[in-house]
Formats: C-alpha cells, sequence, structure tokens
C-alpha cells in the first residue's frame, strides 16, 4: 500500500503537517515540482517561445530579443502564434495542447487517471486541472503548459474560484462531498457532505454563496462561504448538470429533461422554464455577455438564449457530446465533443464548424488566449 | 488517423446509450455508459480479431476433427456473454465505483493510493512500459488465482466447468461459470487496485491478455519452439493443462500469458504434446449441456463441495473411456 502521507486533505479545521521530504509544505504536494517531459515538435516549441516573449508592458529586452529570434528561426512572427489551448482528455489520463492559429494537437502532457476539469488561479500563475481517479490536483504553467506541481486532493470533478479570489471550491462527484480550500496554502477549510452527486458550481458575484447541482438527486444546493454551511437544497429538475449566474438569476442545465431552469438565486425556486433541447447540460457567456450558449447533450446541438430576456435564438448542430466550452479571440466558440476523440471550432455566425482531433473523451477546455 | 473502434463506439453511445439512458431517466450514469460503450466495443473488436487469427490457424492444423460442434457453439455463446457483456458490466460499474471508493476513502485518511507511477516517477507518459510491467503484475496473481481455484476443492467445483470442455477451442477461453468469473474478476479487481491500475486503462489490459488466452486454448497444432515457449504460453503448452490427466485439484501449466510463473514455482510441463482435453471426473452436463445447463449444474456441484458432499462424477464418460 502507498505510504505517502497526505497533508492537503487532513480533516477541516486541523492544521496539515508538514511531509517529510517535501519540497513545499504549504501546498502538501506529493513531490518536488518538476516539469514533464513531452513531445516537443517544432510548432510547439515556436509557440512557447512566441507565448513567453510577448512584452509585459515594460519596453522592449529579453522578451523582444527572443521574438526576433523565434520569427528568425522558423519564419514566422509571434502573431501566426497565437497562443494555445489546453484540453483535458478524462479517458486517455492526458492534455492535449493545441496550436490555437493552427488548430492542430502540438503536445500531449500524461496525466495519472482521469482528468476531468480545468481553472487558472485568481493571480493568474497556474492553471489547475483536476484529476479524480488519481485523485491529484496538477499546476501548469500557464504560459508554457508544463506541470510545475502535483497536490493530493480527493476526487477533484469539477470546480471553482470565488470572484474575490479567496476560495477554490471543489466538486467530489464520486465522493458525494464539497470540499472548501484557502487559495495560497491550498488547506481544507471545510468539507461539506452533500446528497449526492456534486456535479456543476458557480458563484454569487459577492461570493457569499457558490450553488452546486448534484446529479443523483435532482437537485440544487446554495453553500454560505462565509458560515461554511449548507444554506438550503430544492430539487430543480431532472439531472441537473451546468449552472451560471446571469443578470440575478441561476440558469441550471436540465440534462434529464429539454430545458434550463430559471431559478432565484435566494431559495431556488424555479421561475422558468427555457427549453433549448435533449439532454440540456453546460451553459456559457458570450465575450460580450449578450448571450447564452447551452450546449444539449441528447440532441447534440448548442442553442443560443438571449441573456437578457432568455428568448431562444439560434440553434447550432454540434454531435458528438458538446461539453466544455471557451471563446477563442477570433469570438470563435471551441467545444469539446465527448464521444467523437475532438474539439469543435464553432463559428456561431455562420454556424460552420470544424474538429480537431485530441484524446479520448475530451472534458475541459481552457485558451491561453479568449474572446474579451 | 480515426480509430475505427473508439468512432463505433461513439456512435453507438450517441444513438442508442445516451437516448436509452435519457429515456430510462438514467443521464447521471451517461459518463460511466460511455466507458462501458468503449470496453464492449473493445470486446467486439476482440472477438473478431480472435476468430480472425485463430480460425485460420484451427484450419491449418487442427489437433482434432469433430463431425459434430455443438459443444463448440456453447463456447461461442460465453464468449459473447462474456466479452460484450458481463465482463463489461463488472469492470465498469463495479470495478470502477470501487476503485473511485476506495482510493477517496484512502486519500480522505491521509493516504496516497498506490500506483506504479508514483513509485516509479520515470514511468508517468510512458505508456508501452507501464502497460508492459501492469501485464505482467497481473498475470502473476492470475497464475495464483489459477492455482486456487484447483487446489480449493469448492472453487474446482465451479473451475471444473472450463475444464469439461472436450472440443476445446478458441472460444473455450471463455467457457466460465458466472460465479467464478465474479470471483476472478474480484480477485483481479482488488490486484488491480492494489497496484492501482488505472480504471479506463484496465479494460483495454485485460482484452489484450484475453486475446493471447484464446490463443492459447485454440485447436492447433501451434507451439512457439523450445525459446519461445518458455517466454510466451502457447497452444500447445495450454493444451497440456486441459489434457484429461491434469483435470482435477493436481495440475500443470496454470500460466495464462507467460509460463515464467509455471517455471519458478515448479509447475511446468513441457513434455506434453497435444494431449486429449476434458474432465473425465465431472458431470457429462458440464461438457455437453447448454449454457443454462452448464451453469445450474456447477452451482449444485459448488455448493456440494462448498457443504462437504462428493460432487457428481461423468460416469458414462468413465464407462466409455473404459
Amino acid at each position: 500500500m502507498g505510504s505517502e502521507r497526505n497533508t492537503s486533505i487532513m480533516a477541516a479545521g486541523r492544521p496539515a503537517p508538514a511531509r517529510r521530504g517535501c519540497a513545499s509544505v504549504s501546498g502538501g504536494f506529493v513531490r518536488a515540482p518538476r516539469a514533464l517531459p513531452w513531445p516537443v515538435p517544432g510548432a510547439w516549441h515556436r509557440v512557447r517561445l512566441a507565448v513567453r516573449a510577448r512584452p509585459a508592458g515594460d519596453g522592449p529586452g529579453l522578451a523582444a530579443l527572443v521574438c526576433l529570434a523565434a520569427w528568425l528561426a522558423f519564419g514566422a512572427g509571434p502573431a501566426a502564434a497565437a497562443g494555445f489551448a489546453v484540453v483535458v482528455n478524462s479517458a486517455d489520463a492526458s492534455l492535449s495542447l493545441i496550436d490555437l492559429a493552427h488548430q492542430t494537437e502540438i503536445g500531449r502532457i500524461p496525466a495519472l487517471r482521469e482528468p476531468h476539469h480545468l481553472a487558472l488561479t485568481p493571480d493568474g500563475s497556474a492553471l489547475l486541472v483536476g484529476d479524480t481517479a488519481g485523485n491529484e490536483m496538477l499546476f501548469l504553467d500557464p504560459a508554457t503548459g508544463a506541470v510545475k506541481r502535483r497536490m493530493t486532493i480527493a476526487d477533484p470533478y469539477q470546480f471553482g474560484f470565488s470572484p474575490d479570489g479567496k476560495f477554490l471550491v471543489v466538486n467530489g462527484l464520486a465522493r458525494n462531498q464539497v470540499d472548501i480550500y484557502a487559495v495560497g496554502s491550498w488547506q481544507l477549510v471545510k468539507r461539506l457532505k452533500l446528497s449526492s452527486m456534486p456535479s456543476h458550481l458557480a458563484f454569487a458575484p459577492d461570493s457569499a454563496t457558490v450553488y452546486v447541482t448534484l446529479q443523483g438527486t435532482d437537485r440544487l444546493a446554495a453553500i454560505d462561504l462565509r458560515q461554511m454551511t449548507e444554506r438550503w437544497e430544492v430539487e430543480i429538475g431532472k439531472t441537473p448538470a451546468g449552472v451560471l449566474w446571469n443578470r440575478g438569476k441561476l440558469l441550471v442545465g436540465i440534462m434529464g429533461s429539454d430545458y434550463v431552469a430559471v431559478a432565484d438565486p435566494a431559495d431556488g425556486k424555479v421561475e422558468r422554464r427555457i427549453r433549448t433541447g435533449k439532454g440540456a447540460h453546460n451553459l456559457f457567456l458570450s465575450p460580450d455577455g449578450k448571450l447564452v450558449y447551452v450546449g444539449n447533450r441528447v440532441d447534440g446541438t448548442i442553442m443560443a438564449l438571449d441573456a437578457a430576456t432568455l428568448a431562444p435564438g439560434r440553434s447550432y448542430a454540434v454531435p458528438g457530446g458538446p461539453d466544455c466550452a471557451a471563446f477563442a479571440p477570433d469570438g470563435k466558440m471551441w467545444v469539446t465533443q465527448r464521444w467523437a476523440r475532438k474539439v469543435a471550432v464553432l463559428d456561431t455566425v455562420t454556424g460552420a464548424y470544424s474538429s480537431i482531433d485530441v484524446g479520448r473523451s475530451p472534458h475541459g477546455i481552457w485558451l491561453s488566449e479568449r474572446a474579451q | 488517423m480515426i480509430n475505427p473502434v473508439e468512432f463505433a463506439a461513439g456512435w453507438l453511445h450517441e444513438t442508442l446509450v445516451v437516448p436509452l439512458l435519457y429515456a430510462a431517466d438514467a443521464m447521471q450514469w451517461e459518463e460511466l455508459g460511455y466507458g462501458w460503450t468503449l470496453f464492449a466495443a473493445y470486446g467486439l473488436a476482440q472477438v473478431i480479431a480472435t476468430y480472425a487469427i485463430c480460425v485460420p490457424l484451427e484450419r491449418w492444423r487442427p489437433v482434432e476433427r469433430w463431425p459434430d460442434r455443438g459443444a463448440v457453439t456453447t463456447d461461442v455463446l460465453y464468449t459473447l456473454i462474456s466479452r460484450v457483456g458481463i465482463l463489461p458490466l463488472v469492470t465498469f460499474v463495479g470495478f470502477y465505483q470501487a476503485q473511485v471508493a476506495l482510493n477517496g476513502f484512502l486519500t480522505d485518511h491521509g493516504w496516497v493510493p498506490p500506483t506504479l507511477e508514483r513509485l516509479v516517477p520515470a514511468l508517468l507518459g510512458q505508456q508501452a512500459l507501464t502497460f508492459f510491467l501492469y501485464a505482467v503484475i497481473l498475470d502473476f496473481a492470475d497464475y495464483w488465482r489459477h492455482r486456487f481455484s484447483h487446489k480449493l476443492r469448492w472453487w474446482w467445483a465451479l473451475h471444473s466447468l472450463h475444464h469439461a470442455q472436450r472440443q476445446m477451442t478458441f472460444w473455450s477461453d471463455d467457457r466460465n461459470h458466472l460465479l467464478d468469473d465474479l470471483i476472478s474478476a474480484l480477485w483481479f479487481g482488488v490486484v488491480a487496485l492494489l497496484i492501482g491500475v488505472p480504471p479506463l486503462q484496465f479494460p483495454l489490459l485485460v482484452l489484450v491478455l484475453r486475446l493471447l488466452e484464446s490463443l492459447s486454448h485454440a485447436n492447433a497444432r501451434v507451439s512457439f519452439g523450445w525459446l519461445g515457449e518458455r517466454l510466451l504460453i502457447s497452444p500447445r503448452f495450454h493444451r497440456a493443462h486441459h489434457g484429461v490427466l491434469a483435470a482435477g485439484q493436481r495440475s500443470c501449466n496454470y500460466g495464462a500469458i507467460l509460463p515464467w510463473w509455471d517455471m519458478a514455482f515448479g509447475t511446468a510441463d513441457f513434455s506434453r504434446a497435444y494431449v486429449e482435453t476434458g474432465d473425465p471426473t465431472g458431470p457429462e452436463v458440464l461438457a455437453s449441456g447448454g449454457y443454462l445447463a452448464q451453469q445450474w449444474a456447477g452451482l449444485r456441484r459448488f455448493a456440494a463441495a462448498a457443504l462437504g458432499r462428493e460432487p457428481g462424477r461423468n460416469e458414462a464418460w468413465q464407462r466409455r473411456r473404459a
């Protein structure tokens, strides 16, 4: 049996003891941070150089020289290497790195078992990737994609940071628990046992509450982040999935049915139901905040809703189990297609999409450059 | 490049499994369902691949020819149930859930569940090497499972169904009592939990191992030569294990993939060549009965053995042999 002591997942309230032989005790890392080896083809090397070389506002210097060197060496300027995407291949135990400009996979990072979701830390210093069955959180360098640290953590499925940047809230889908960590120290502040299968989450803008969908019991839970207690839990619809805060209301994708439930954040009471398609799953706000996109898992479509009125708009065909999405600087929507081993790049103006091959069951997606 | 098996699995999942889960109000199992679909698709692909490899071999150099192949037909049913039905179900619903629960429990209590990659960090990303190491460890574990299934009386009462087949072909690999299958899955699962086999890698590992196992049961005069037989189990080597003299609680050649464990623990017998197969001590129904009749007879023998009574014998065959 394993003999490594886990220092970050101690019971709430108990201080985590320092781990023997650990490079950094504050985060309870399994081992010293290190970059993992992965194939570094020429194109990826160029992307890394370009990303690192982007001027940070403090004038030209080494960065500009590196930019020039990259241009001279590879015949293309940093504009061509516009950034990269990280796609989490949940059933492949790997992360795909994709060149945004060329829309091709340029590298793979191995994970331990079954990674699903990812999120950028509030200070932008690390991109966190949760490995559920591996019980690990990977800390990637958001500039290069290199793995900097590995933190032991129980079943990190969907997770997010409170808007005030104080807390990391982690849903343990398989373990029916929600863990709240202090950002920076990464110590467990509170563990809440909820009814069944906590899946997606959304924060109130004031960071006072986090809302969690419970897929196993068809409920929505509100957790008070000031009191660290569950405030309420109400029935919301069959197999609720994605939840989004939108203009003072909560929108919840009802995956076991064909609609988005509009709920009052105060008590979870459903006020309206907006029909979007079978298997309403995940919700994403467009970069300009005018549209809410809803992925319909069973129908294989994405429907745009007017964010202000929630009036249904255009529907896009994206088969293969559309799931997580992110918006590129050119406004195109990058959507993971879970059962097709692909990422769809959807032009929401024309409705056409192209697909990029990735690993098995791609789930979370993050773009190093996003539409503003 | 499109992987045809995964393409088929994705299509099947999208057009059949997901709509069924949706209709059954079971969408929370959609993700697990995809794993099952994937496994079942690989299982079917494995059956096709095994068929494509073994049928030409069996026609080219058969050990035996039978005018009536009725008993083989029953083995085909065993294979389909095991590789496309039961095994995926046990693996994905049982094994996956158990591993998640156990790993989470251990992590909660301050223990990092063991994995080969954590013990040897250099293995991370080295999929072929990691796969090979896991296969060797699991094969070692399976050697002991198999030995115990012969040694323990109640277990042999179940396992003798596998040995009852007189028309042994590549289809015979999956001819097992369901209870024996369940015990094997638990055995494999516990060992896999102890060494941290990735849940979604595990089925593929099992499928590759079982492709080789099927080959070892083939009704074909195939040997891998002096050295090859000591590296990988051949149809010739494994046939000795199914020989009428080897049936029962004292046998030989227990290995499934690698003969190393038989060689190391003194149970290897390389001398026997293409012997007659079957179990003269078991009842006839285990050899020539239908699927359900075999299962029922196996269960009765298991119950009798567990209660300390004598399981039924194959008097008819023994009279014929005498």
